[in-house]
């Protein structure tokens, strides 16, 4: 415990990041960050983020930093860009590097953001330079195995480029704790697709804070896609500064026995004209719960704006729960839609027993009903190959979840 | 095969009593003995509250009502306690009054999996898309219907042609129609009719449940049978369809000697 303990100050974090070469600014902001995370304590159940998800008990320290960690980027980057790990990139594209990395999720904000920028290892840059597209999409594989990792990942869209990222996290049994912050440039009239797959193993905790920093004309869509994990706390932010800037939030999560998800959402509209969508909506079964918290906020300067969030939660089991909230600051009188829906229900027997009537037997046609839920989400999420590959994973998991 | 298996009903109701599952003390069927040969229509009309989709959800397996007294006998076996989706496997088919809409799933998925369900085993794409063709064009409906989400959005016509489609495709020796000519207007009663003809087979039963006589012009019954609070109070064939057309229920149930209990017992109190 100790030696984590030590592995977490300020002193340490200076030491291991120039023993690693790192150039000094970057040095400078691990020993900020280790100092914000010494200085920070543990988000309260009494900050609404955190309202279901308490973690006052849980100790950051006591989870060893996997050293050997390296997420695997595979990809080819149109000329001048990039996709592989910010350490290599620090040496190619220092200066990306240093402008971007902390200006979307600075390193002192939080808990967790805190010790993900002051311990992060490797990471990841998906760099698209101005006017070029990726041929195809990225894909980054986190795999954890024991302790921590701090998976790190930026996203650097200059104007009138395109990217695709697939970022697929995995773990083994062992206990793991991963502290994720991706940071999302999206510059004028860029369009960025992130879709997270998330498939940790049964015992592993994992805290994101994703942020998308949204400019003119530019679209940014997230789709994530959860079915492993103990816990997962997924934060996703869209701040949409430029005129016409455009996002999309989209989420399903398969729960069983204790899983805990937690989704928090942050659609905040600035620029004239701006548009947001949230849809997150799960399904579970055994004595998993679900836990959502989206805040739309359109600033006076939004004019014209629209903005929908949508939670929708399906319980398969009488043991399940899910507690949906979504909210709406509107700042403006000039926007043009802003909505919200959140519900929380059973299977509804008729559609069940319509099923069954057809002939199908009681997993079957849920796995049925759970599939029709989410099309509405699936639909959206761009990547075909694996949408399919996706549902089969989901009628997996669905032909074992526990309905009693 | 024997004669006895020949002649072996369809459908045998055998003093079948049924009440709600959560108010067990609201008693719907009250008593009812119906069988049902291959190649048969039997058309069971009533009025409001008779307890004719009561009726026909219980025969279907539906978990709303449970049955307190008698047997449902399909094919020879007690199929009083089996679960809906088995006895859809077995060939039982109940078209719903209200065809529940399932978005996100389209017809095409459903029609696949509970073939699958209906054979026990794989049905290949192209053998699928060549019955579904078939069975489409056998019925005069368009392939738009069968890319569509189940029941979600459709007209009240378009959803009791989808159910007619399911039936064609699923082959069942048992067809309940309840109140399939509820909601149509009379194009849309004759295409849906003229698909029932269509799909009917010498060696299966269909029981049309129906508050007008309308659909039995088009779809011409062996028997006809009157409910009237939870029990079958005459029986007869066309003709008894015919005079209910004219006269309505109020005469023959005067003619029966029968008053309603509920106005009975409102008048008692």
């Amino acid at each position: 415990m100790a030696t984590s303990t030590a592995t977490y100050s300020e002193t340490a974090a200076r030491e291991a990041a120039r023993g690693r070469g790192e150039p000094a600014w970057l040095v400078e902001a691990r020993a900020e960050a280790a100092r914000a995370f010494t200085a920070t304590s543990m988000p309260s159940p009494a900050l609404r983020p955190w309202k279901y998800t308490d973690v006052s008990a849980l100790d950051i320290e006591a989870f060893a930093p996997d050293a050997a960690f390296a997420p695997r980027v595979t990809g080819v980057a149109p000329a001048g860009g990039f996709a592989g790990s910010l350490a290599a990139a620090l040496a190619s594209h220092g200066e990306v590097v240093r402008e971007h990395l902390g200006s979307v999720v600075p390193g002192t904000e939080g808990k967790f953001t805190a010790a993900n920028a002051a311990q992060w290892r490797e990471g990841v840059l998906v760099h698209a330079p101005r006017g070029q597209a990726f041929a195809a999409p990225v894909t980054v594989a986190v795999e954890g195995h024991e302790g921590a990792i701090f998976p790190r990942i930026l996203i650097v869209a200059e104007p009138a480029s395109e990217v695709s990222i697939i970022l697929r996290t995995s773990s083994a049994a062992a206990p793991l704790l991963a502290a994720g912050v991706i940071e999302v440039v999206a510059q004028a009239d860029s369009r960025v697709r992130l879709l997270i797959d998330t498939r940790w193993g049964a015992v592993t905790q994992e805290f994101t804070t994703l942020r998308a920093r949204i400019g003119r004309g530019a679209d940014v869509q997230v789709g994530s896609i959860v079915l492993g994990g103990h816990i997962v706390k997924q934060t996703v932010e869209a701040l949409m500064e430029g005129e016409g800037s455009t996002s999309t939030i989209r989420g399903v999560a398969v729960g069983d026995t204790e899983q805990h998800f937690d989704f928090v959402t942050l659609q905040e509209l600035i620029g004239k004209k701006s548009s947001s969508e949230v849809e997150i909506k799960t399904a579970l079964a055994g004595a998993s719960r679900s836990v959502y918290y989206g805040v739309t906020r359109v600033e006076p300067t939004a004019i014209g704006a629209s903005a929908n969030q949508e939670n929708r939660n399906l319980l398969l089991s009488p043991r399940a729960k899910a507690d949906a909230d979504p909210v709406l600051e509107i700042l403006t009188n000039e926007v043009i839609r802003c909505g919200h829906g959140a519900t929380v229900g059973p299977v509804d027997q008729d559609a069940l027993f319509y099923l069954q009537s057809r002939g199908l037997d009681m997993r079957q046609s849920l796995v049925l009903l759970v599939t029709g839920f989410f099309q509405s989400v699936i639909s959206g999420l761009d990547a075909p190959g694996l949408v399919e590959e996706l549902e089969s994973a989901l009628r997996e998991k669905l032909a074992t979840a526990e309905l009693e | 095969m024997s004669g006895a298996t020949m002649t072996q009903p369809i459908l045998e109701l055998r003093g079948l009593k049924v009440s709600i599952a959560e108010k067990p003390d609201i008693h719907i069927v009250k008593g009812i003995d119906l069988t049902i040969r291959p190649g048969e229509i039997h058309a069971l009309m009533g009025p409001n509250g008779s307890g004719k989709s009561t009726l026909a959800s219980t025969i279907a397996g539906s978990p709303t009502y449970v049955v307190d007294e008698g047997q449902i006998i399909y094919q020879g076996a007690d199929i009083t306690a089996m679960s809906a989706d088995e006895r859809a496997r077995k060939g039982v088919f109940l078209s719903f009054q209200y065809p529940t809409p399932i978005p996100g799933v389209t017809m095409v998925n459903l029609m696949r999996e509970s073939l699958k369900a209906r054979r026990g085993a794989e049905v290949p794409a192209r053998e699928f898309l060549a019955e579904l063709r078939a069975t489409l064009s056998k019925l005069k409906m368009s392939e738009d219907m069968a890319r569509r989400y189940v029941n979600d959005g459709f007209s009240g016509g378009e959803k009791k042609r989808a159910e007619i489609l399911q039936m064609g495709l699923l082959k069942p020796d048992l067809a309940i129609l309840d109140e399939t000519d509820s909601g149509l207007d009379v194009d849309a009663l004759r295409t849906v009719s003229e698909g029932v003809n269509a799909l009917r087979r010498p060696d299966m039963g269909i029981l049309i449940i129906t508050h007008y006589e309308r659909i039995l012009n088009y779809i011409e019954p062996d028997f006809v049978h009157i409910l009237f609070e939870g029990r079958i109070v005459k029986s007869g064939g066309f003709d008894l369809a015919k005079r209910i057309e004219h006269e309505g229920y109020d005469p023959i149930l005067k003619e029966l000697g029968i008053t309603s209990t509920k106005v009975a017992e409102g008048a008692a109190r």
